[in-house]
């Protein structure tokens, strides 16, 4: 149980730290037509190509599997160790609603990664569905790709809505991962709350915003 | 003052059980939470039924027998209190009280509300304690333990071992009881010597108890009538991990 | 006749003396031997942890769902120790003088100073099991000061001593478990003593879940049941608490000694109804920065903060100027009775006393108050609702510890050979009351020290003998008058519930057996407890059956018991015609009302024994070789 436990943590502090570098390259987005698409596809290009982005290619698609299969192991296993509820049940008096459904923010999450690997990955990197092409500079158009998805209104507000269940999992997720490692300096944790209060905002708000501009473009 | 007791009865920890209501009358503000219900079992005498089983043993915070899930909260709508010392000025007049045993798959239901925490006394026997026979012991003031240490110590050995961490739980995890124990003797210069071997036999013994692992809702130490915090497992995270990979 | 088996030589030498001549067995032989100890509070745990690291095979009993919850659990205050830490003139000696004297001399000199002499390694074998005690931020040992006693002695662990100590006893006791040295018995009470010739061979023990009854032989029988003041009903004890296992060894032949020593504890919260249950003890240790106090006015309803200086009236400073609000408790409580009766008492019933923190916190901080009493002053809002950092706490006295049980020798051995009574349940050191802080070390000494010492020297003697079985006969007669006393409360279907009698119990003992006595009220208790014990036999009803777990059993089990109890403790306090330490017989009083001892007649010992529905007196008269009894002054 320790294991899982601090393998959730570890993948999961790994994710927090690729959500960053993700959400910068998102931000190329928002910069004005032209700009945007050339900058944006030469630095897709450049994740493609580099042998060393590769390598953490897959430790990120490992960590998210990691990351799902232990979470799921566990709470199978906490399920068992309450294998009956209360009648009446007010958790939400002594803890918040985020911390006490993890695993319901997490599925939604998964869901959400499925649906955009689906429109991006799958097309870009598997090949599959509509073909993508070439910009001016000849590097693949998932700028284009991008637009395209977003002048549907539906994905604008499924992407924008999915960011809040994101930000619930990386609020709670981020401080007690340091717990679960085992940093117990009362107020460095003070610090850490705070933090993750703050990235989780951060994430939420910068992912959620994006899809929104780049259909109002 | 009246109020209506909705309470889980089961005749043993095999038969299925369920919720039956009782409306009580002649309460006083003044009564505990378990002297209205020692009412409601005199009553229940009184007609020839059967009393309903629930624990309780000093009545005054410190034995930790007694708890029950009341209203949805474990020891009741206080923080950091037991059962016995809830008091019906805690409930208005023509309140349903709903009371529920503490919920876990390690403490099946013996009776009523009555649970079995033997569990908990089953971690302890892992290494709750630090091997010293009686007659072995240096003097007091030989080994020095400062304010502060002693302090935190103290702290973490305020547990009563009531159970109310386990049963809020919504993983039915029983990390801060174990914590507690592991970090007041590791942290003590007597503790020590058998740290490692302590803190991975009392948590592994944890897991095979069938609790749940920690997923730091922070219920428990809200629902901790001592008020352990929970940086506690944190701690003992952090002592484990130290037990594994350096021994 | 009663031989009390202390041994020769100084007071000095007298446990050195014996433990050079005690008898000895080797390890071998001990894994052969069987030992029950029944109770897991500091004396039972303490002993069987110990017996077991000697080697013995020890089964241990509790009624409660895990050893960790004896009433030791509750001592809050401390535990007494003869280190001079302090450097202020304290000693074995001293320590012996005081618990002696505070005792009122009614207690044997050489039990006593074992007890001080053991206080010292009692201190560094806790330290040494992980008993966060308070410290100084030098990393030392601090101390506080306790009641009855003018030097600083007492360690303690915030207030919640008592908790800390029973948890590293309880500790070893899993640590003897886990050796498979101890076989734990939870939710297991003891309905029976089997005798076997005149020995103590066995219990017959209710299981509480199944309601089965169990049948248990061993070479010895170690009683650590703690004490029997629920026989009050509303006390400072535990609910479960009770005299049942030491009446049925009354019953079965041992000697009860000074039933009627029962001490009144003047610092506890006051009752508010009828319901209640309890009454929750605020420790003593309060009283050494609270100061007690009542308006000089009778009945007055001002608010406690609003009645000036001038107008309060600090009873126990004005009576007891070099003890003040550390008067021993006795005193302090019936100081406390004395004003309530007159009319002075506070409170919505008018049965409290103020306890007031206003001048400690001036003179040392908000903080240091904080650090010392805090988790007291949580509890007491908790319980009352009322932050006393603003306003007194109201105390009144409240049914506490019994200094009687079942009278042992040096050795700890009662009159029937092979068992042994420890801690609360026996009558050994404290004499007519018990000092503060003491309670904690006799259960701990005599569980851990002497105990595994003396029953070595009975035990070698059950090596050469059969060892017992549960096939004996007499197991079975025993088991069967068992149940018939069960099927005979089960059968009366009455209309009263078993709380009623116990209350009616409890306000006749209150009344006639508590802080203060006379003959003609002990004579009216007597005839009204025949009177209960008769409609309790006739009118209770207990529902539910035998072979379950039935609460409304356990109890009336237990009442049963105090009922007989409370028989033979008002005889005690009606034949002790003085008055000595918590014993105050109305009768025997100086013109200030302070207790008249009478060491001519009765520098005795009481030990009843069971005859029937009679009691017949047997005396262990006391003989002072080092210390002369003197009046008991704190003033």
């Amino acid at each position: 149980m320790f294991f899982r436990k601090s393998i959730i943590a570890l993948t999961g502090l790994f994710l927090c730290i690729f959500l960053i570098v993700h959400l910068s390259a998102n931000s190329i987005l928002v910069l004005p037509e032209e700009t945007a698409r050339s900058l944006y596809n030469s630095y897709s290009t450049t994740l493609r190509e580099s042998p060393l982005i590769k390598i953490v290619a897959y430790v990120l698609y490992l960590s998210i599997i990691l990351h799902v299969v232990y979470a799921l192991l566990i709470t199978i296993n906490n399920r068992k160790a309450k294998a009956k509820g209360y009648r009446v049940n007010q958790y939400k008096e002594n803890s918040s609603w985020t911390s006490q459904n993890m695993g319901l923010l997490g599925i939604s999450i998964l869901l959400f990664i499925v649906v955009h690997l689906a429109n991006f990955w799958a097309r870009i990197k598997l090949g599959m569905g509509e073909g993508v092409g070439l910009d001016a500079n000849g590097h693949v158009d998932v700028y284009e790709v991008t637009y395209s998805l977003f002048q549907n209104g539906y994905y604008v507000v499924f992407y924008t809505l999915l960011m809040v269940p994101l930000g619930l999992h990386l609020h709670h997720g981020l401080k007690s991962a340091f717990m679960t490692l085992g940093f117990y300096h009362k107020r460095g944790l003070r610090t850490i709350a705070k933090v993750s209060l703050v990235y989780a905002i951060i994430m939420a708000v910068g992912f959620g915003v994006i899809p929104s501009i780049v259909f109002l473009k | 003052m009246k109020v209506i007791f909705k309470i889980w009865r089961q005749e043993n920890a095999a038969s299925k059980g369920n919720f039956e209501s009782y409306e009580v009358d002649g309460l006083t503000k003044d009564m505990s939470f378990l002297e209205a219900l020692d009412h409601l079992n005199e009553l229940l005498v009184s007609i020839n039924k059967r009393v309903i089983a629930y624990e309780y043993d000093c009545r005054e915070g410190i034995c930790g027998q007694c708890g029950v899930f009341i209203n949805g909260r474990a020891h009741g709508p206080h923080d950091h209190m037991t059962t016995c010392q809830l008091h019906m000025r805690s409930f208005e007049d023509g309140d349903t009280i709903v009371v529920e045993p503490w919920r876990a798959s390690a403490f099946p239901i013996i009776k009523d509300l009555v649970v079995d925490r033997s569990a908990l006394d089953n971690i302890i026997e892992k290494g709750g304690y630090i091997s010293a026979k009686t007659g072995t012991a240096p003097e007091a003031n030989a080994i020095l333990v400062g304010k502060e240490l002693a302090d935190k110590a103290m702290d973490a050995a305020a547990c009563i071992g009531c159970g109310a961490c386990v049963a809020t739980c919504k993983n039915s995890s029983a990390s801060l009881f174990t914590a507690a124990k592991i970090n007041h003797l590791n942290s003590l210069p007597q503790g020590k010597q058998e740290a490692s071997k302590r803190v991975l036999e009392m948590t592994r013994q944890m897991e095979l108890e069938g609790f749940g692992s920690c997923t730091f809702t922070g219920a428990c130490e809200v629902e901790c009538p001592e008020g352990i915090s929970i940086l506690n497992i944190a701690e003992m995270n952090a002592r484990r991990t130290k037990a594994k990979w350096l021994g | 006749m009663l031989d009390s088996k202390i041994p020769e030589g100084s007071l000095e030498n007298k446990w050195r003396n014996y433990q050079i001549k005690a008898q000895l067995i080797n390890p071998a032989n001990k894994k052969k031997l069987n030992i029950i100890v029944v109770g897991s509070g500091l004396a039972g745990a303490g002993a069987a942890a110990t017996l077991a690291e000697l080697g013995y095979d020890v089964k241990c009993f509790c009624y409660q769902d895990s050893a960790r919850r004896a009433h030791s659990v509750a001592a809050q205050g401390g535990i007494n120790a003869a280190k001079n830490y302090q450097h202020d003139g304290d000693s074995v000696w001293r320590m012996f003088h005081d618990t002696l004297k505070g005792g009122d001399f009614r207690s044997r000199e050489a039990n006593v100073y074992r007890l001080a002499e053991l206080s010292a390694p009692l201190i560094d074998h806790y330290v040494q099991q992980g008993v966060p005690f308070a410290r100084e931020y030098g990393g030392v040992l601090v101390n506080r000061s306790f009641g009855g006693v003018q030097v600083q002695r007492t360690f303690y662990a915030r207030g919640q001593t008592g908790q800390q100590l029973l948890l590293a006893a309880y500790s070893q006791l899993y640590k003897m478990k886990r050796a498979k040295k101890v076989e734990m018995f939870p939710r297991h009470e003891l309905l029976d003593l089997v005798v076997i010739e005149g020995r103590a061979k066995g219990i017959i023990v209710r299981d509480l879940i199944t309601g089965k009854l169990k049948r248990f032989a061993a070479d010895a029988v170690v009683l650590a049941t703690g004490g029997y003041s629920r026989v009050f009903r509303l006390s400072t004890l535990a609910i479960g608490c009770n005299g049942s296992a030491i009446w049925k060894a009354h019953k079965r032949g041992a000697y009860f000694a000074a039933p009627s020593f029962t001490q009144i504890h003047p610092t506890a919260l006051p009752q508010t109804s009828e319901a209640q249950s309890k009454l929750t003890l605020m420790s003593e240790s309060l009283r050494n920065d609270g100061r007690i106090w009542v308006p000089k006015k009778k009945g007055d309803d001002r608010k406690a903060n609003t009645i000036p200086e001038g107008e309060r009236d600090y009873y126990l400073e004005r009576r007891y100027p070099s003890f003040g609000n550390l008067a021993p408790r006795d005193i302090a409580s019936r100081a406390a009775k004395e004003r309530i009766d007159a009319g002075y008492g506070v409170g919505r019933l008018k049965n409290a006393v103020y306890l007031d923190f206003k001048h400690a916190i001036e003179r040392f901080g908000m903080e240091t108050i904080k650090d010392r009493y805090g988790n007291l002053f949580k509890m007491y809002k908790k319980i009352t609702g009322v932050d006393a950092y603003n306003e007194p706490m109201q105390i009144s006295p409240a049914a506490h510890f019994s200094m009687g049980g079942l009278w042992v020798d040096y050795e700890l051995m009662t009159t029937i050979p092979g068992l042994y009574a420890i801690g609360e349940c026996n009558f050994s050191d404290h004499g007519a009351n018990r000092l503060g802080a003491n309670s904690l070390l006799q259960a701990s000494i005599d569980g851990y020290f002497v105990l595994p010492n003396t029953i070595n020297n009975y035990l070698a003697h059950a090596l050469k003998e059969d060892h017992p079985t549960t096939e004996h006969p007499e197991f079975e007669r025993v088991e069967n008058e068992v149940k018939e006393h069960i099927n005979k409360l089960l059968s009366v279907q009455g209309n009263k519930t078993v709380d009623h009698f116990h209350r009616e119990l409890g306000k006749v003992m209150w009344q006639e057996c508590a802080m203060s006595r006379n003959a003609e009220g002990l004579e009216k208790a007597i005839a009204q407890i025949k009177g209960i014990i008769n409609a309790f036999w006739n009118e209770v009803n207990v529902t539910g059956g035998h072979k379950e777990m039935n609460t409304e059993l356990e109890k009336a089990l237990r009442l049963a018991d105090f009922l007989e109890m409370g028989l033979l403790m008002c005889t005690d306090a009606l034949e002790r015609e003085e008055s000595c330490g918590a014993h105050f017989r109305e009768e025997f009083q100086t013109s200030e009302g302070e207790a008249l001892r009478n060491d001519d007649t009765y520098s005795y010992v009481s030990a009843w024994e069971y005859n029937g529905g009679s009691f017949n007196l047997h005396k262990e008269d006391l003989t002072f070789e080092n210390v002369q009894p003197t009046v008991r002054s704190y003033k």
